[in-house]
């Protein structure tokens, strides 16, 4: 699956993804300190389980607390 | 971890310390190097949790937000410089030209200053009431209004609002609480449990463990929807809960320059440490000295709102049920009374901080609110005979006899 994120075209191993896969997949630092934006829109954390990635999404990793992985 | 002390003590090193310091290192570093440009643009756009600048964060600040955070259970905490940039910082990311903030006269001298003298030329206008008047509250509130500030036991007057009924007003109109817990700390008043939105914090003063440096700490408690807040409402978009804390490290706080240095937030994390026994201490030395005081012929009126006179009782025993910590006000016969009260003293330094270690007296009217005009000042509750006392930690028989020698004089 071909996904766009924080701005660069990554291909995943996977033909489905939802947000809290990805956030696994992509190894993102702090992922309780992150805002995740799809397509430009913030999604809440409590539906990153069950928002479906698609083909070429756009994913934003986003810090709010500007440092301070824990 | 459960206790206000333990987590105090060992809350967050935010990453393993690479000689085992069990102290957080001071990073007194300007900049932070990254490994690749990539690395660096991602850091500036957000999307990287690392340090670049420390005006905008830095390892030692982060660990003294980490650690108030975990005591206070808020969403998000940004250190400042002070608790007037703690204030400001926070109307400035609310409010903006051509709105307005409800808060009362009853507030501390500088920050009625910077509402009315700083402020108010750059269109905010503020709105002052009786907080414990509920229907003025409610009637100065529009669609315009874009906070109610207050402070949780006003300095000097030492009144206690009814905070849960106003968070239930604001919250019917809904605009956010602000409110300054500088004097209770989360120690004494955990203010997300009330429904609070903001918190600021002077933690030059209790927290910084015996006024050794100066200090601010603006608390989101996570409970207040900032897509309702029109100025807010894009970072919301973006940053959902996270929208007040994007916009004070991404505008706000980053362009004021406010920041708290790393030597400072040294020191104030290993206050932390010790803050709920010098809390515990200055409020029982507090209340022994109130009574004490409440019986002597020249001591007209004492303020302290765990006395059973203050109006404030049942309420500040409810909202602060382990104490009300260590600043109480009262009247002498005049200026000048108070003035040679004062000066008679030998233990009690004159001086104008509060929760310091050591017991300081102020005569407010003279020096805190000199630039205000006596009708001014007489709205603000502060009069000519008032001394206001911040209790310290020492033993409490010293500073009785010391009072005596006060009183002597006279």
């Amino acid at each position: 699956m071909q996904l766009i994120v924080n701005g660069t075209t990554e291909t995943y191993p996977a033909a489905a993804l939802t947000i809290t896969e990805l956030l696994k997949l992509a190894q993102v630092e702090s992922p309780e300190m992150v805002s995740v934006q799809l397509n430009g829109e913030f999604v809440e954390r409590a539906n990153y389980g069950n928002a479906s990635l698609k083909e070429n999404d756009e994913v934003d990793f986003l810090y709010f607390m500007g440092g301070g992985a824990r | 971890m459960k206790g206000f002390a333990t987590k105090a003590i060992h809350g967050s090193l935010l990453k393993p310390e690479a000689h085992g310091s069990l102290r957080p290192p001071v990073y007194d570093s300007v900049a932070f190097e990254f490994s690749d440009s990539r690395q660096i643009q991602l850091a500036f756009e957000g999307r990287k949790p690392a340090h670049a600048y420390s005006r905008i964060t830095n390892p030692t600040v982060d660990e003294l937000e980490q650690r108030v955070r975990l005591l206070a259970d808020a969403f998000g905490v940004v250190a400042v410089s002070s608790g007037m940039a703690a204030i400001s910082n926070a109307i400035l990311t609310l409010a903006e030209a051509g709105t307005n903030i409800v808060t009362t006269r009853w507030i501390f001298g500088n920050t009625y200053s910077l509402f009315e003298h700083t402020l108010k030329p750059w269109g905010l206008e503020s709105r002052y009431v009786d907080m414990t008047d509920e229907k003025a509250l409610a009637d100065a509130i529009d669609d315009k209004t874009r906070a109610i500030f207050l402070e949780v036991i006003t300095n000097p007057q030492m009144q206690v609002a009814d905070i849960d009924h106003i968070v239930a007003i604001a919250h019917e109109h809904g605009v956010p609480v602000v409110l300054d817990g500088t004097v209770t700390t989360p120690y004494l008043f955990r203010s997300r449990d009330h429904g609070v939105d903001l918190e600021v914090i002077s933690s030059t003063k209790y927290i910084s463990g015996g006024a050794t440096s100066m200090g601010g700490l603006i608390l989101d408690n996570g409970l207040f929807d900032w897509k309702k807040n029109p100025k807010l409402a894009p970072y919301a978009k973006q940053y959902g809960p996270g929208a007040l804390i994007a916009a004070l490290r991404h505008e706000v706080y980053r362009n004021v320059g406010a920041c708290q240095s790393p030597h400072n937030a040294s020191l104030q994390i290993l206050g932390l440490e010790t803050l709920s026994l010098r809390i515990d201490k200055s409020s029982a030395n507090a209340i022994s000295l109130a009574k004490w005081l409440e019986k002597q012929p020249q001591v007209k009126v004492v303020n302290y709102p765990w006395l059973e006179s203050s109006p404030y009782y049942a309420r500040a025993k409810h909202l602060f049920p382990h104490g009300v910590g260590g600043i109480l006000t009262f009247d002498l016969a005049s200026h000048d009374t108070c003035f040679a009260f004062q000066d008679a003293l030998r233990l009690i330094r004159r001086a104008t901080n509060i929760n310091d270690n050591k017991t300081l007296i102020i005569h407010p009217s003279s020096t805190i609110f000199c630039e205000f005009s006596e009708e001014q000042k007489a709205a603000m509750g502060v009069s000519d005979s008032m001394l206001r006392l911040s209790v310290g930690i020492e033993d409490e028989e010293d500073l009785i006899e010391d009072l005596q020698r006060g009183l002597v004089a006279l």
